[in-house]
């Protein structure tokens, strides 16, 4: 036994064994990269990205302005400027949004927390820009990238609590409402 | 005065030729040690560039040439410029007598010319490690004269390493040269004529230098600190070595000087041990007029068995412990290089060729 692993440290046994390995993977050639601009992985269809929000599919703004998300954000990235829609009393919305993208961990707590599903998440991720102010987000910018994240915007409902879908007119096939 | 001109500019144009191989190489080199290296690592490499990244060395030079030479403060300046030129120069000078084909000599208008070999000196081998060891003044001197700890402590690593690696280095190519007879690299090519049964490294009588060349494969390997004993330039310990302070072509320069000794290493260890021009099996050399062109063919296979190798060795090894290092160069290496010198001339002199 000592002879053998004399002789074996004597022809470099274990570097040899080594580079066997290595030129294995030299022959049978198969990267397990991605020329990453020109190719993406795909992501998995609950990918966290880029918030935004949405509209119903007439164009009206879901968002009523109800602060929930502003109350649910763990790092404070969501401001909220509510105010009524004028001439009707009844109806609030949303006058200013703003997100500090910098701050935002993506979480996800203030898509859980909107009751009227006005919050979503992109599957964008691609946000690295020059200058931190271009992450200030402010309404347009978020409806913006709601618009061309979520074209069909019931979709994305399936993910909702049926508590929470009740309340949303564009939802076609209302779920029972659990109490 | 006709003689010594046209001398002259057969000479001139040979060492034109040589050099541009040399630096063409290189070019290709840097592009083929990344692609092999990404292979071995399931990556792909260099793509951007042309198709499947050919075209890289170019976009590498073009970058290194435009980029802004930045000389740091309090570095001494004529050492700090004089290191690189004297990295590059000895490595490549070092081709000088290397032949690359067969040894013919050709009558041009009454002038003899070698058109394979740029000079057939009797010291070629002597001349060779001299020079390696000029290119160590390069390395030490480039790490002083940035005035950074880093590029120092490189500098000093690189110059304990390269004396220790130098040793055994020559003390591997003595067992060679007592079965040669001779210092110059063109003798020691003919000697070794035939098939790779002559080949010094395999030659069954006297004795193969086979353990010598395992030992001046390392050894070299170390010279041109090459992982896994690029100690001089760990990036992991000392951010580049010795040229972390270079930039634009002073540091093009230590990374030429880098490939060019890496190449110089391969034609020697082809040249000694694996019987240059000659093919492995004598039917395999084309007869008469042509055989310069298997002789080139096969010394050019051979260079990039080595090349590869080294970039075989990169992909496989991670880089040792600088005791290790010291330990293994001279407890090791040396003892068996001098141990082989010793059978190696008894045998010698029991079965003389």
């Amino acid at each position: 036994m000592k002879l053998k692993q004399w002789i074996q440290s004597l022809i470099f046994y274990e570097i040899l064994l080594g580079m066997k390995e290595t030129l294995k993977h030299f022959l049978n050639y198969r990267p397990i990269t991605l020329e990453y601009p020109h190719v993406k992985k795909p992501l998995p269809e609950n990918y966290r990205g880029m918030l935004g929000l949405l509209r119903y599919d007439d164009g009206t703004e879901k968002c009523v302005g109800c602060d929930l998300c502003e109350a649910a954000c763990p790092s404070r990235v969501i401001r909220v400027v509510s105010a009524e829609v004028p001439g009707e009393p009844t109806k609030r919305y949303s006058k200013e949004y703003y997100m500090d993208m910098t701050r935002c961990l993506f979480c996800g707590l203030c898509v859980k927390a909107c009751p009227v599903d006005a919050l979503g998440m992109s599957q964008e991720f691609e946000w690295a820009v020059y200058d931190k102010r271009h992450l200030q987000l402010n309404k347009e910018q978020l409806l913006a990238i709601g618009d061309r994240a979520f074209p069909e915007r019931e979709k994305r409902l399936e993910f909702q609590h049926p508590n929470v879908a009740y309340f949303n007119v564009s939802f076609k096939d209302i779920p029972e409402k659990e109490f | 005065m006709f003689d010594t001109s046209i001398k002259l500019a057969l000479t001139l144009s040979q060492i034109g030729a040589v050099m541009g191989v040399v630096l063409l190489t290189v070019a290709i080199l840097t592009l083929l040690e990344r692609k092999v290296l990404s292979w071995m690592q399931d990556r792909m490499g260099p793509m951007e560039v042309g198709p499947y990244g050919v075209l890289q060395p170019v976009a590498d030079g073009l970058k290194l040439f435009f980029k802004e030479d930045i000389i740091p403060a309090g570095a001494n300046k004529i050492m700090f410029s004089l290191a690189p030129i004297l990295v590059l120069v000895p490595a490549l000078i070092g081709f000088a007598v290397i032949p690359f084909g067969p040894n013919w000599t050709i009558d041009v208008m009454g002038v003899e010319f070698k058109p394979f070999v740029i000079s057939d000196i009797n010291i070629g081998v002597l001349y060779i490690l001299a020079f390696a060891s000029i290119g160590a003044y390069g390395v030490i001197l480039g790490g002083w004269a940035s005035n950074s700890k880093y590029s120092l402590l490189g500098g000093l690593r690189s110059a304990a390493q390269l004396i220790s690696y130098e040793l055994n280095v020559g003390l591997a190519i003595v067992g060679v040269l007592l079965l040669a007879g001779s210092l110059s690299l063109v003798e020691i090519t003919e000697a070794q004529a035939g098939g790779f049964w002559n080949w010094f490294a395999f030659d069954p009588l006297p004795f193969p230098q086979f353990i010598a060349f395992v030992i001046f494969l390392i050894a070299s390997v170390a010279e041109t600190n090459r992982l896994p004993f690029d100690l001089p330039e760990a990036e992991s310990e000392l951010v580049a070595g010795f040229f972390t302070e270079y930039s634009g072509m002073r540091f093009a320069f230590f990374f030429m000087a880098e490939y060019a000794n890496m190449i110089l290493v391969s034609c020697m260890s082809t040249v000694l041990f694996f019987g240059g021009w000659h093919a492995p099996l004598p039917f395999l050399q084309a007869p008469g007029m042509f055989a310069w062109v298997t002789g080139i063919f096969w010394f050019t296979a051979k260079v990039y068995f080595f090349l590869f190798l080294f970039f075989w060795i990169r992909a496989t090894l991670p880089r040792l412990r600088y005791d290790q290092l010291m330990r293994f160069g001279w407890k090791v290496l040396l003892p068996i290089a001098l141990g082989n010198i010793v059978v190696t001339s008894v045998l010698a002199y029991f079965f003389p060729n």
